[in-house]
């Protein structure tokens, strides 16, 4: 597949809201996907990314707002263009390969309307089939398939169209881990050499992290933050998103003193003589019930003999094959989490936490509505 | 322009063309055409009940006391006896239908294609020929006489309670069937092992595991209980010699009576379709939030319950008796009924063999029909009925099995149960009362004792039960695969074309032959909307089963029936010539079903 054929799609979406009945799944979600972009929508259940990526397909019929794909609006004021009119394609978290069809037909569908010739057709499905490694199943059935050999067929399904947008539905969710890390990759790699705008949809943190150039948090039917990833880690604008891209250990905090434009200063909730430099974030205020949220990454283990640092005690530990994960109590029913230190400590075993400003935020804990 | 500025210029808006264009105008269209061809017609005919004056059948415009009236004496117990015999029947026909289609769907036993198949056929005999066959049977001096059986307990306890419980029973087997058996091929095995590994025994397994399958299992309660009750055949054959009243018997009386009593009858025909409301507001009850959505983009095989040889074979063995009862003997009985041409099987004589009534059936006295041209009619009729079923009974079928259930479906559902419930002969009547009304003949169209009318009252008859079964089929698709395939680039034909048909071929090529053969057998709506001078086949042969030349008309039935396979072995051979490999593996062994 040469990446000269294919024109790379723009996204605009417009303050689009959506209603079921009395619920509202979508609250004017507004962003834009660059041409050429791998855009990652993060949410847990019912945040409304699976409702937002049917109505980009054209699934769902938005109540209101403007969807545009490259140049052409597909829903706007009194225009709805159809799924099939859209230029675009898609991977399901069911696969929804279909049963009656084999490997090479189900990948060859959206071709059937193209102005190909029969030949090259036939060529581009088979390209496919051996770029996605699936050429010997070709004339297998789904259910002759594992789960992992039919959501790379799905995959391949909707590179061949070869259109400017491909939507991901979780579809990694129904792997195991090990498929899921390679599955992973290959999205990854295939998409970004087609040279498509994908825009992926997942409740997995660390599977967003590792495919997006940007991410968007949803939240209750709206987009609460949307960057690029590292800035999201670094920058969360509110305490969900610390929270959904994964926090080592949150503390109310008292006393906050602003000691710079950028920076905060606190005393450790379970380390009273010991005060910190902390992170403020750009848009969350601090004002009403702040909170210290720690990143996993920031938090640093040392022995107890160490002159720094404030007092824990551990009390798991986990082998993650690079190192271990350690879970700290830092006082009554206050633990940091997914500790990580290449060297193991014991469980029981008194240590000294040091922290890092750059990976501890203040912020207020309930977001104003 | 950056993200931000983008967002800032962002504000909502509601769009009131959104809205508009939400108006299902399809659905419209759908409502229109029950209204014609069901609603109107019925209620029609059931205003008559409380404004017989309103169409020439009373003097008052407005009165309660036919409602009184039907519920007292025989009309009333007929009602009462129709409600306990339809519980019945939709108990029996549960309880066995759950394990046969265990048994087939699940385990290893022989022959299960033959069983599914023995399914399609009990589906195909309508009760009338059943009862024909009984009685070849166990009437003194036929069939169970020439073995030296004495029958005659057999026949007291057939031409009674027992009989029509067991008739009907067998009848609605075939839909429970079906029914239970798509809830059964969706229940993974996992469900099973979950509950085995867990420490549950045979039993607190099976007791786990059917409540999962309890919307099948209540959807086909609720349709043998409607089928029961709306039965035409066996009130008219068994329960005019039972001496057992059941109200769709007690509605034919009233209205064949001189006088006839159409106030009376149309009470009769309310409480029918009535009494299937608390059933489906039970079945909607257990349905709330579940879905009957199966067979979905990933796909996996069933795996059998493995029976020990010994097992597998008396398990098999005790199958085929119950289906030989259930089907074979009555078959049997009618099969060798019309080889004689006697009054009964057995004479004094002896058994006379004789193709007199084969010959007679082509040939008849003078007073009677030849059986050729209204086969024909019945063909004909078949087909453009089936076609037209198709059609509607898919839409409807759709609409049941939407995702997202709203009062719509609900209203849906409710009135197709409802409608199973309507006895043809109350379609029937209902037509004539509307279709026949000054104005609509004067001044819209003048169907009345036209072929087009009888099509209608057919279909009319037909589309509910076929909605109902195909619900169970369209709602096993993921509608994954349909938007997969409009998000690459297929349009909204192309998509249905492309993966419903196929996926659904099978079940669509069935829906097809059973609406055809179930036509051509159809008895209530065709003696009263048949065309003067293009009877059908079933009204020429219950002309013969009335009389003396009952042979006659058993021969006729055999034919019937014969012609009725042949079109189904033609179709289904044809659908196997041209449809592709992978339209065929759907609902096969190993294949998703």
């Amino acid at each position: 597949m040469s990446r000269s054929h294919i024109q790379p799609a723009r996204v605009q979406i417009k303050g689009v809201r959506k209603e079921f009945g009395t619920k509202v799944a979508l609250n004017g979600v507004s962003l834009v996907v660059e041409p050429g972009t791998f855009t990652v929508l993060l949410g847990p259940s019912g945040s409304g990314k699976t409702t937002l990526l049917r109505c980009l397909a054209g699934i769902e019929q938005p109540t209101s707002g403007e969807i545009t794909i490259g140049d052409q609006v597909v829903f706007g004021p009194n225009k709805f263009v159809s799924p099939d009119k859209r230029e675009l394609s898609m991977v399901f978290q069911d696969y929804a390969l279909w049963p009656h069809l084999t490997v090479r037909k189900n990948i060859g569908f959206p071709l059937v309307n193209s102005s190909l010739s029969k030949a090259e057709r036939a060529e581009r499905v088979e390209s496919m089939l051996e770029r996605v490694g699936i050429a010997l199943l070709a004339d297998r059935y789904p259910n002759e398939l594992s789960g992992g050999e039919q959501q790379r067929v799905a995959l391949a399904r909707a590179l061949t169209a070869q259109v400017g947008l491909v939507l991901f539905d979780e579809p990694l969710s129904n792997l195991d881990a090990d498929r899921r890390d390679q599955l992973r990759i290959e999205i990854a790699t295939l998409t970004r050499d087609a040279g498509v705008t994908a825009v992926y949809i997942t409740h997995d943190q660390s599977e967003a992290f590792a495919l997006a150039d940007r991410v968007g948090v949803l939240r209750q039917g709206e987009l609460v933050q949307y960057t690029r990833p590292e800035k999201i880690y670094r920058h969360p604008k509110s305490a969900f998103v610390a929270r959904f891209t994964g926090v080592s250990g949150e503390f109310a905090v008292t006393n906050v003193r602003e000691i710079s434009e950028k920076r905060v200063q606190v005393q450790l909730p379970f380390a009273p003589g010991i005060f910190l430099e902390a992170s403020k974030s750009e848009n969350s205020p601090y004002d009403k019930d702040p909170h210290l949220f720690i990143r996993a990454a920031g938090v640093h283990l040392k022995a107890e003999s160490s002159e720094e640092g404030a007092p824990g005690i551990i009390r798991d530990v986990a082998y993650n094959g690079r190192g271990y994960e350690h879970v700290v109590e830092v006082g009554e029913n206050q633990n940091l989490t997914k500790v990580f230190v290449a060297e193991r400590f014991e469980r029981g075993d008194n240590v000294k936490i040091v922290l890092d400003p750059q990976s501890c935020f203040v912020m207020n804990a309930q977001e104003e509505a | 322009m950056t993200v931000e500025t983008f967002l800032a210029e962002t504000t909502p808006a509601r769009q009131p063309m959104a809205r508009l264009r939400r108006v299902r105008w399809s659905g419209l269209v759908v409502w229109a055409v029950l209204m014609l061809l069901i609603i109107i017609p019925v209620l029609t005919f059931l205003l008559v009940a409380v404004s017989p004056r309103l169409f020439r059948q009373g003097t008052s415009y407005f009165t309660l006391s036919n409602i009184s009236t039907a519920f007292q004496g025989y009309t009333g117990r007929g009602i009462i006896d129709s409600l306990w015999v339809s519980t019945l029947v939709g108990i029996f026909s549960v309880s066995f239908a759950t394990l046969i289609a265990w048994m087939v769907q699940r385990t290893n036993i022989y022959g299960r294609r033959v069983w599914s198949g023995s399914m399609w056929l009990l589906l195909l005999v309508p009760t009338w020929m059943t009862t024909l066959g009984w009685t070849d049977v166990v009437a003194p001096g036929e069939l169970g006489s020439a073995f030296g059986i004495h029958t005659l307990f057999f026949y007291h306890m057939f031409y009674g309670a027992s009989g029509i419980v067991f008739v009907l029973s067998a009848a609605a087997l075939p839909f429970s069937f079906f029914v239970i058996s798509v809830g059964m091929r969706g229940l993974g095995s996992e469900f099973e092992d979950a509950a085995r590994v867990h420490g549950a025994g045979r039993l607190l397994t099976i007791r786990t595991v059917l409540p999962i399958i309890a919307p099948a299992l209540l959807s086909a309660f609720v349709i043998s209980f409607a089928e029961a009750m709306s039965d035409f055949g066996v009130a008219f054959t068994l329960g005019t010699n039972a001496h057992f009243p059941i109200a769709t018997y007690t509605l034919f009386n009233a209205i064949y009576a001189f006088p006839a009593n159409f106030p009376v009858a149309a009470v009769i025909a309310a409480v029918l379709v009535i009494s299937t409301v608390p059933p489906v507001f039970l079945q909607a009850r257990v349905m709330r939030g579940r879905s009957y959505a199966v067979l979905s983009g990933r796909s996996r095989a069933v795996r059998r319950h493995q029976f020990r040889p010994l097992t597998r074979v008396g398990i098999t063995a005790s199958l085929g008796v119950f289906m030989f009862f259930v089907l074979g003997l009555p078959l049997l009985g009618a099969i060798t009924s019309s080889f004689t041409n006697t009054d009964s099987f057995v004479t004094t004589t002896g058994i006379h063999w004789t193709l007199q009534s084969y010959k007679d059936v082509f040939q008849p006295l003078a007073s009677f029909t030849t059986l050729g041209p209204p086969l024909w009619t019945s063909n004909q009729l078949g087909f453009w009925v089936a076609s037209g079923t198709l059609i509607l009974a898919y839409v409807l079928a759709r609409r049941m099995a939407s995702r997202s259930p709203g009062i719509g479906q609900r209203i849906t559902d409710v009135f197709l149960l409802g409608s199973i419930a309507i006895p043809g002969i109350v379609l029937g009547v209902g037509y004539i009362f509307f279709y026949d009304q000054h104005f609509i003949t004067a001044h819209v169209v003048d169907l009345y004792e036209t072929m087009p009318l009888l099509i209608m009252g057919l279909i009319a008859s037909a589309v509910p039960s076929q909605a109902r079964l195909l619900t169970g089929p369209v709602g096993q698709i993921q509608s994954s695969l349909t938007e997969a395939a409009r998000v690459h680039g297929a349009t909204k034909w192309r998509a249905f074309r492309s993966t419903s048909v196929p996926l659904l071929s099978r079940a669509l090529v069935w829906a097809w032959l059973l609406t055809f053969t179930k036509t051509i057998s159809e008895l209530a709506v065709s003696q009263i909307l048949y065309q003067p001078g293009h009877e059908p086949a079933s009204v020429v042969i219950e002309t013969y089963l009335g009389t003396i030349f009952a042979p006659i008309g058993a021969a006729a039935t055999v034919i019937t029936l014969v012609e009725m396979v042949g079109v189904i072995g033609v179709v289904l051979f044809i659908f196997r010539l041209v449809s592709p490999k992978g339209w065929r593996r759907i609902g096969e062994a190993g294949a998703p079903q």
